[in-house]
């Protein structure tokens, strides 16, 4: 707990009688031009609370190693303007309207949402400013974005792909499919569905619940009622808690299968419906290369024990490893000067390197690299999305999440 | 540092429009729009779908949505012209509120559902250079401001506005006076509804992008508390209501800088449980708020002088 | 279908209490209150504090948490409703839209977002007649149906019952009478309250324990309570089994997402042809 100093007497009289007027009182510690400015939107309330706070200490923590190592440009600082983006389109867009304008970042990242990544992306393509997206929907790269929009995770149409792969290995004949209505789970489900049909599986029923519903009774009942082989649930812990229950108390004996963010969000899950009803629920998850040399490093720079599962954070660590050797590269901050050379650094060809600092260093001498990231070997197509990135599978067993498997698209 | 203020100004320009035209439909008709956000839905929606489906370009599209959401909110007014009570009026609204929000939701064959419309397209936006849009954009929402003000203003002093008045104070009087009073509260929801419309017209150009998220309750105390803070009836004061709101609510985001004790979720928690106490607080102690209603005067010669 | 009808019938349960709060405090206090939706979820976070984390077992948390929050509804009362007692329906419909969000942002502030249960164990069903149904759903069954039997003996045999229902008739005439009514107002608030509560747990153990749960119920509670007439408690209870059933019926014929929708309706159609609803008397306000 920090004292109450007068500094601080300062800030509060002027948050709080001038509200966004005091904005000039707040930065007088910013000297233009000797540090380079990057805007970090996470979600630290909201739905996706639980996952910004880790988001943002990974993009602190990078910014540090590359300070403390010399900087960029000439021994310019990474100054990081870290801002709860609250899990929603409108705060985003206004997080990102102030990166640029009021502290003239030339780099926005986090983003972890699909409504943050697209109420952001077209201010970004207009002021020529990059945005480094956490977030699955596809929509968030169709199109024309002009080099601006790069996503640091897999494609929703991929989790599809994916999860459809597996489930038909799992020898399921009949399948029901449950979707919340929502951003990223619709274009998950629908090709979740192509494939299972792909494989010849058939597909009971496929229903789309609202959030927020006073019960679940109905849909629960209409999809587990029909009895088929396993269930598939993609959604958010509050619903999928409430549905569990249902099953629970319905008993109902179709399998479940579901997405990580539910049936796990940190052993929330398990906390709020016991061990017994989580018994043998699978799920999924985008997730690291655990084994690959950049993850493990990375592990070791958040401080945490060797076998610690980082879901996103090792995403905000490379976007703000690849903004720096991309500056380096094309010796300018400028995002229209650096924006083309991501794919050079992160797709190669050149020499492989898995920690920043070392890369800087090459980048400086002239030499090609071709970053490996924390998250993933940040190999990029050219409009934006990102390759080789897998998922993991789990199943909870005694009420613990154990690896199965890591499968890629 | 200017462009954010600039930014700042649109967002409550558009604020301001919706809290007249709950203003014109509450404090000068009596008639409490509960379902504020589902109209307010309506008019965004209406406006990026004429443009983004029907091919309107942004000036159409503007005066579609406004036309659409004055549609409905005729229809329920219509429908609801028995029910005398306002606090069932209230109720009623809420219920057809909610029910667009749930179109909205749902319908994704022509709202795209959770994934929201994306890529609207601004006004002029081709034409002005993107250094300069926000302070065009600004100036129009400003323009637009401004124009709602004089039209809400011209309405409220002309004869029109002395039934509205009438109707509210008491229809059953104003009924014997022979005013058609359930036209009236029709047109008067209907013209309220346009504005909401155009609010919404504007929120769909600002974002670009729009999705049924950003469309929640807190935009009907946000719009509640400029009107009662800026006092019931009277327009300028609901300009200033909306302004004063604005400028608490998005300052009181700078308090994550000065109580560190707190995590994000429970500093968020925070501010609208100041948002509710503010809310309480000004119902009680100031319920005219900071400006009063301009009272109508008459000369001797015409007896219905009406005061507050 | 038989099963739907009685999933109808929880659902109908479960909201015969508030609905039967909704509807003494609207027929004594004259305004509609949308507070209390997140009155039984703070009451309910209550309860998880006592049961949860200091170890009680449910149904003792339960009955002290209710007196606690009669107590508390009381106090709320006196410091929100009282200083705007002589405003309108209107403004004391913003002012509980106001508390409400006040009450389900200090439930968000104490326990955060995620959503969590009682410390009971999940029971799993037995079959009646071909309808599954589990010990808790008998519960909640048995403990709406004595609450409703003890508020039947309160509101007809207790002159406190009957000094409630003289001021929900007719206020100057109860005045008239000698029947005091802030003494009446804070009988209403703390037994509002206490069926608040036990709604609230009864909610938790149906669904889960967040910030939302309350607010879930509001619209429908809302169209039980209108649906039977607002100031009458057999209309209520009615009202609220109608709505339940109904919904859940309805998922048989209209995609499952829309039955929310059916309260919306029911509450339009009730307010425009018959406002009195089913069991209430017709009101006139000037």
């Amino acid at each position: 707990m920090r004292t109450f100093t007068r500094r601080r007497m300062l800030k509060s009289v002027a948050a709080a009688a001038a509200g966004p007027l005091g904005f000039p009182f707040l930065n007088l510690a910013h000297a233009q031009g000797a540090s380079v400015p990057i805007g970090v939107a996470v979600p630290l309330t909201g739905n996706a609370g639980p996952y910004g706070p880790d988001m943002a200490e990974a993009a602190r923590r990078t910014a540090a190693k590359i300070n403390n190592a010399g900087g960029i440009l000439g021994g310019r600082r990474l100054e990081l303007f870290i801002e709860d983006s609250e899990s929603s389109a409108a705060v985003a867009a206004n997080l990102t309207q102030k990166f640029i304008n009021v502290h003239k970042c030339q780099s926005c990242v986090g983003y972890w949402g699909t409504p943050e990544g697209m109420s952001s992306r077209p201010i970004v393509v207009q002021n020529k400013v990059v945005l480094m997206v956490s977030s699955a929907a596809n929509a968030i790269t169709e199109g024309d974005t002009q080099g601006y929009v790069w996503r640091f995770q897999m494609k929703a149409t991929d989790w599809g792909i994916v999860i459809g792969r597996a489930a038909a290995g799992m020898n399921f004949k009949t399948v029901g499919i449950l979707g919340l209505q929502n951003a990223f789970v619709l274009p998950i489900m629908k090709v979740f569905e192509e494939r299972m049909k792909g494989a010849g599986v058939q597909v009971v029923d496929s229903l789309v619940y609202n959030p927020e519903q006073p019960s679940y009774r109905a849909e629960v009942e209409r999809v587990f009622g029909k009895k088929p082989d396993a269930v598939f649930c993609f959604g958010l812990l509050p619903d999928f808690v409430s549905i569990m229950r249902e099953v629970h108390r319905g008993g109902f004996e179709s399998k479940v299968v579901a997405l990580s963010i539910m049936a796990d969000a940190e052993g929330k899950f398990v906390q709020a419906v016991g061990p017994q009803v989580a018994e043998g629920i699978r799920h999924f998850q985008p997730m690291p290369d655990v084994s690959a040399s950049g993850y493990r490093k990375f592990v070791q720079l958040m401080g945490a024990p060797p076998d610690r599962l980082f879901l996103f954070p090792p995403n905000t660590h490379d976007q703000v490893s690849i903004t720096a050797l991309a500056m380096e590269r094309a010796k300018s901050p400028m995002a229209v000067d650096w924006s083309r050379q991501i794919i050079t650094v992160g797709n190669g060809p050149g020499q492989e390197v898995d920690d920043v600092v070392e890369a800087l260093k090459l980048v400086r001498e002239g030499r090609a690299v071709n970053f490996q990231g924390a998250g993933s070997t940040c190999d990029f197509t050219p409009n934006g999305d990102q390759l080789g990135r897998g998922m993991g599978q789990w199943v909870i067993k005694g009420g613990k999440s154990v690896f199965v498997e890591y499968a890629k698209p | 540092m200017i462009s954010f203020l600039v930014l700042l100004g649109i967002v409550v320009c558009f604020s301001a429009i919706l809290a007249l035209a709950l203003n014109f439909q509450w404090g000068l008709g009596g008639m409490v729009n509960f379902g504020l956000a589902g109209f307010y839905t309506l008019g965004a929606y209406a406006c990026a779908l004429l443009i983004l489906k029907g091919g309107a370009n942004t000036f159409v599209a503007t005066l579609g949505a406004m036309a659409i959401v004055a549609a409905a909110s005729a229809l329920v007014a219509l429908v609801t012209l028995r029910v005398a009570e306002e606090d069932y009026f209230a109720i009623v609204t809420l219920g057809a509120g909610e029910m667009l929000r749930l179109a909205a939701l749902n319908e994704d064959w022509l709202t795209k559902g959770a994934l929201g419309l994306a890529g609207i397209p601004r006004p002029l936006g081709n034409v002005i250079p993107a250094e300069l849009y926000s302070y065009f954009l600004l100036g129009l929402a400003v323009a637009l401001l401004l124009g709602t003000l004089w039209v809400l203003n011209v309405l409220a002093r002309s004869p029109f506005g002395r039934i509205v008045r009438a109707v509210r104070e008491d229809d059953l009087v104003a009924a014997t006076l022979g005013k058609d009073v359930l036209w009236a509260r029709v047109r008067i929801f209907a013209i309220g509804g346009a504005f909401i419309g155009l609010a919404g017209a504007l929120h769909a150009f600002y974002y670009q992008y729009i999705d049924p998220t950003q469309f929640t309750n807190i935009v009907i105390a946000y719009a509640f508390m400029a009107v009662i803070a800026g006092g019931r009836g009277a327009h300028r004061g609901t300009i200033l209501g909306a302004a004063v709101v604005m400028v608490l609510l998005e300052g009181s985001r700078f308090l994550k800088d000065v109580i560190p004790a707190l995590n994000a979720d429970q500093l968020a928690a925070i501010r609208i449980i100041m948002i509710g106490v503010g809310l309480i607080l000004l119902l009680i102690f100031r319920p005219q708020g900071f400006l009063r209603e301009h009272r109508l005067r008459v000369d001797l010669g015409d007896a219905a002088t009406i005061r507050r | 279908m038989l099963q739907t009808a009685f999933n109808g019938l929880i659902t109908g349960v479960i909201m015969t209490l508030p609905a039967l709060a909704v509807t003494l405090l609207f027929g004594v206090l004259k305004f509609p209150n949308f507070a209390v939706g997140a009155m039984m979820t703070a009451a309910a976070y209550l309860t998880f504090a006592l049961n949860a984390q200091l170890g009680w077992p449910l149904a003792l948390a339960t009955c002290a948490a209710a007196v606690a929050f009669g107590g508390f509804c009381i106090l709320i009362d006196a410091l929100t409703f009282r200083p705007l007692r002589e405003r309108g329906a209107i403004t004391l419909m913003v002012a509980s839209l106001g508390l409400g969000f006040i009450l389900e942002n200090i439930a968000r502030f104490a326990y955060g977002n995620a959503a969590r249960s009682f410390a009971v164990e999940l029971a799993r069903p037995f079959r009646i007649l071909d309808i599954r149904m589990n010990r808790e759903q008998l519960t909640t069954f048995a403990v709406s149906f004595l609450a409703m039997a003890l508020m039947y003996l309160l509101l007809t045999r207790t002159p406190i019952g009957r000094a409630m229902r003289a001021v929900a008739d007719n206020p100057q005439l109860a005045l008239v009478r000698g029947i005091e009514s802030p003494r009446i107002i804070r009988w209403t608030w703390f037994i509002a309250g206490l069926l608040l509560a036990v709604g609230g747990v009864l909610i938790g153990m149906d669904r889960a324990l967040e910030p939302l749960m309350g607010s879930n119920y509001l619209v429908a509670v809302f169209a039980a309570a209108i649906l039977g007439g607002l100031g009458s408690p057999l209309g209520a209870f009615v009202g609220a089994m109608l709505i339940g059933i109904v919904s859940e019926l309805s998922t048989l014929v209209i995609p499952p997402n829309y039955r929310i929708g059916i309260p919306l309706v029911v509450i339009a159609v009730v307010l425009i042809f018959r406002p009195q609803g089913l069991f209430g008397q017709p009101y006139i306000r000037k």
